[in-house]
């Protein structure tokens, strides 16, 4: 079940596309499940439509999600669609806010890798392997 | 359907020595929903009179669907629904006579539409509209606008004073009954929840003036926040597009526009120590950007 929140520091539209893939990364979401609507979406969280929208096609861009013309909305097999520059580019851009926003925290490097290190677990992310051969 | 669905041009409008508007020049698109946000007096309630040809600017002009505001012809007059916050309805009327009466009066009339935006609200058709809580009369005054098939829907804060759960029935309504998708909606409003849950688009008045045109995200985007500790309270002098300051247990919470990147850096040079930044909510950012008195360089 996605959530959005309003007040919360990012937009509505990030706070959708954040949400499917967290799910997505979790399990909760496997491969072939199907999403709601844009309308059956935007209709749950009560707000405009064209904002899920936004969001669906965010993450179909990014291989996440795709639209089967009258059929529905539905989560892909993992691939990855983005090129190498533009996945460098937004880990590098994470990892600068992720930095800029720990560093007055008080906590050491390892504290904090020790921390990012738990929160990772359990996502299904590639292996080291599977990331050399990818893309 | 028109292309520009409300243009406006050097619009004025005096009371006495007020001036509620000031050389207002612009034109909102069709289609989308807009939010119009402004403190109390910024103008936006005068610019929907005007618009409606109810009251007459002191100098410029408006168009709405294509037609002057002032001369309105009857056909583009039923194209134009308009809710507000009093829901100004006749009070001795019984609802089904008053659906009667808008039926006959307008040729686009959608019943299916009345009915469904109507049913959440619990409304008996026998009753007369004064006996009505406001709740009901928000939603009565938003299904008389929506049946009408509108092609233009202008709000004026209409929201105001309802509990969560009328509230939630008036978005539902506004945004997913009937099909009046193609319906540019311009909608007025103080809460900020509500504007981020509707918006594709975002005006900002301010003293009688546009101050800002933009999607939501990119006004949201140009506000940033830190905490920081400082041996003077901040001014505009030392802190450029200061928007808002407010000290917190010792520490300062100011909020910028436009803060370059180096704003931290600044912050240093001014003598503050324990930087920290801040998120900001929508609502928090466009509230400090309305919070400030005049008009802040920088803005539009």
């Amino acid at each position: 079940m996605i959530q959005i929140a309003t007040g919360d520091p990012r937009p509505i539209f990030r706070q959708i596309v954040d949400g499917v893939r967290m799910q997505v990364a979790t399990g909760e979401l496997a491969p072939g499940s199907r999403l709601p609507s844009v309308r059956g979406l935007a209709m749950q969280l009560r707000i405009n439509g064209n904002t899920v929208a936004k969001a669906y096609n965010e993450l179909t861009a990014e291989g996440v999600i795709e639209s089967r013309k009258g059929v529905g909305v539905f989560v892909c097999e993992p691939r990855q669609r983005l090129s190498v520059e533009e996945r460098e580019r937004r880990l590098e851009e994470a990892v600068q806010h992720f930095v800029s926003a720990v560093v007055a925290l008080g906590f050491g490097p390892e504290a904090i890798l020790e921390r990012l290190a738990k929160e990772m677990e359990g996502l299904i992310l590639p292996s080291a392997k599977e990331e050399a051969s990818d893309g | 359907m028109v292309e520009v669905a409300v243009a406006v041009t050097g619009l004025r409008r005096r009371f006495g020595r007020k001036e509620a508007l000031q050389e207002l020049t612009f034109e909102i698109p069709a289609g989308g929903v807009h939010a119009l946000v402004g403190r109390n007096g910024a103008g936006k309630s005068t610019l929907f009179r005007i618009l409606l040809g109810f009251l007459a600017p002191s100098a410029g002009r408006s168009a709405v669907l294509g037609a002057p505001s002032g001369a309105l012809p009857p056909q583009i007059r039923g194209r134009i629904g308009w809710v507000t916050e009093e829901h100004a309805l006749p009070p001795w009327m019984a609802v089904g006579t008053l659906a009667a009466l808008q039926r006959a009066h307008y040729p686009r009339w959608r019943e299916a539409t009345f009915r469904e935006v109507l049913a959440p609200f619990a409304v008996d058709s026998r009753q007369a509209v004064g006996g009505l809580s406001r709740g009901e009369r928000a939603g009565l005054s938003l299904a008389l606008a929506l049946a009408q098939g509108p092609e233009l829907l202008l709000l004026d804060e209409p929201t105001l004073g309802l509990d969560v759960v009328a509230k939630h029935a008036f978005l539902d309504a506004l945004l997913f009954a009937g099909e009046h998708q193609e319906c540019t909606v311009v909608y007025a409003s103080h809460q900020m929840d509500e504007v981020e849950r509707l918006a594709d688009h975002l005006w900002v008045l301010k003293e009688g003036r546009l101050v800002s045109a933009s999607s939501p995200e990119a006004l949201w985007e140009r506000i940033g926040g830190w905490l920081v500790e400082l041996p003077h309270p901040p001014d505009r002098a030392r802190i450029p597009g200061l928007l808002q300051a407010r000290a917190l247990e010792g520490r300062w919470e100011v909020i910028v526009l436009d803060p370059p990147e180096a704003f931290p850096k600044l912050l240093d040079e001014v003598g503050g120590t324990a930087v920290e930044p801040l998120s900001l909510g929508f609502d928090r950012a466009i509230n400090a950007f309305l919070s400030v008195g005049s008009t802040v360089g920088g803005a539009l």
